[in-house]
């Protein structure tokens, strides 16, 4: 099974979740292929953090199987960043200190551990800042070192559950065009979670559309826009509509 | 840091040395007043008391001495309640089946009060030094315990899951992510542990010692030498606090991110 060409990256089968008595994502299919950008949107509490939970694997799927690459996913064997939806730096690491963790976990080489270490601090404006802790930076400031971190991994697949939502605008158009930038450069397969239509319309080559608790999907819209994406322009907007009445429809 | 500072500022920086001041001036005048016949020395007569006592011995030794004695109870029974603590803490709160073995047998002991384990003590251990460190012992090793169990069971899941999300095995996830987080309250149950270790060791004395500052205070009873009892008690004000100082240095040594906000 192809998609323009590409091959599967991650394929969803009949996945089911459940905490207790609540049924939490319903029966959900899907792929995602190599090298795509996917937005997923849905309303508040229908389930998007718990299904990239049990994407990675850091909480058990109650039925259904989620493949990455042909095999079970695995985060100690695939190279997966996920930026959490809440802050999630180590409060004893300073902020060099944390982004370097996932690199050493992985046993990147010292050398390139620095060399990625100046990139993304370049990135996310934190150069000034390294040696500081969590506590002392802003929410803001914070996100923006889970998002190096992230970054820095190099991973195959980036998950990103509502990242920017914490930042002011300019450091999210700015951030938006960063992570387009990365995925074209590096040919990454990116699923980015948000509740922001405009961005999903923007970042997207195709958007998920989920339903309320429990979660199924509603639609698929794909986004065949050249880039960078003009918010202004009529195809834009028509598009963003759309998904915006699909949404409304509930 | 400010260049001056208002009278406002000057006055409420002195404010605590005037408290304790003028708490001196009514002791110095309850005691010369006679109110309290001979009961209550002057602290002009507890600094002399206290000045004697630093080179003429009490019993066996002088007060150096005693403070040592005492010092060294309290030390052997904290160090070896952290080493066998500590560990038991950290596999109670990481291992479910550890934690299903070991907590109930602390639910029952925890409430005692490390005291009233003495009369124990002494029909185990006789009335030499090993009764007075296994009560000190019991003092710190329960606190240890339960801050290194609870501090490894309150790790924020999400910072397990985001470590996991990066690739760290079960090893490193304690290592490197429970063990860092329980830090702070590893270190509040030292600070507890070691204020109780020197309750109980002035308790064991008081019971039964030959040296040591609750041997100090007991016997200002039986030689009706009440400044020899207020110095004892001032020691163990003083020695307890700076125990509490020193400890709070380490605790910002290994846990510098817990300093308050500065740069
Ligand atoms: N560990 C858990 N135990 C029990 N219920 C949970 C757990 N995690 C999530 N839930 C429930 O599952 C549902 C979906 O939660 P989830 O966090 O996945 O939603 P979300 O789509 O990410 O919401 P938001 O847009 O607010 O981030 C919620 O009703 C939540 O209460
Ligand atoms: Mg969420």
């Amino acid at each position: 099974m192809t998609n323009n060409g590409r091959k599967i990256k991650i394929q969803v089968q009949n996945l089911t979740k459940r905490f207790g008595d609540l049924l939490v994502l319903n029966n959900i299919s899907f792929n995602v292929y190599e090298g795509e950008f996917l937005c997923i949107v849905g309303p508040t509490g229908c389930g998007k953090t718990t299904f990239l939970n049990v994407l990675t694997k850091l909480h058990p799927a109650t039925e259904g199987d989620i493949y990455i690459d042909g095999e079970p996913a695995n985060p100690q064997k695939h190279n997966i960043s996920f930026v959490f939806q809440e802050p999630s730096t180590m409060p004893w690491l300073t902020v060099e200190q944390n982004i370097r963790y996932g690199l050493e976990v992985k046993k990147v080489p010292e050398e390139e551990i620095k060399k990625r270490l100046n990139q993304v601090m370049e990135l996310v404006g934190l150069k000034d800042f390294r040696n500081y802790y969590p506590r002392q930076l802003s929410a803001s400031m914070d996100q923006r070192v889970v998002i190096a971190r992230a970054f820095a991994i190099n991973p195959d697949l980036l998950l990103m559950d509502e990242p920017y939502s914490q930042l002011d605008i300019k450091l999210r158009y700015y951030l938006e065009d960063e992570v387009i930038r990365i995925w074209r450069e590096m040919k990454r397969t990116v699923i980015f979670v948000t509740h922001n239509i405009e961005e999903a319309v923007y970042l997207a080559e195709r958007i998920l559309i989920l339903t309320p608790k429990p979660a199924t999907i509603k639609k698929e819209i794909k986004v065949d826009l050249p880039r960078p994406r003009n918010f202004a322009d009529p195809e834009f907007v028509n598009i963003r509509n759309q998904v915006t009445e699909m949404i409304k429809w509930w | 840091m400010n260049a001056k500072a208002s009278p406002a500022e000057i006055f409420s920086r002195f404010l605590p040395l005037t408290s304790l001041l003028l708490i001196i001036i009514v002791w110095q005048f309850a005691a010369t007043g006679g109110y309290f016949g001979k009961s209550l020395p002057s602290p002009v007569a507890v600094v002399n008391q206290f000045v004697d006592m630093l080179a003429e011995p009490v019993g066996k030794t002088i007060l150096g001495g005693h403070i040592w004695a005492s010092m060294r109870r309290v030390l052997t029974a904290f160090a070896v309640a952290v080493l066998i603590g500590i560990p038991m803490g950290l596999l109670m709160g990481w291992n479910k089946k550890a934690e299903a073995i070991i907590k109930p047998i602390f639910e029952i002991f925890r409430p005692i009060p490390p005291i009233a384990w003495i009369p124990l003590a002494i029909l185990w251990f006789g009335i030499e030094e090993t009764p007075k460190v296994f009560i000190c012992f019991i003092g710190a090793f329960i606190p240890a315990v339960m801050n290194a169990y609870t501090g490894i069971r309150f790790t924020d899941p999400l910072l397990l899951d985001a470590a996991r999300s990066q690739g760290a095995n079960l090893r490193q996830l304690f290592k490197e992510v429970a063990v860092p987080s329980a830090l702070p309250a590893i270190f509040a149950g030292l600070q507890n542990g070691l204020s109780l270790c020197w309750m109980c060791v002035l308790a064991a004395e008081m019971v039964g010692a030959e040296e040591g500052v609750g041997y100090l205070i007991l016997r200002g009873m039986d030689m009706s030498n009440p400044a020899m009892i207020i110095t004892g008690m001032l020691i163990i004000g003083a020695v307890g606090a700076l125990i509490a100082v020193g400890l709070r240095y380490v605790e910002r040594w290994v846990c510098p991110w817990k300093r308050e906000i500065s740069m």
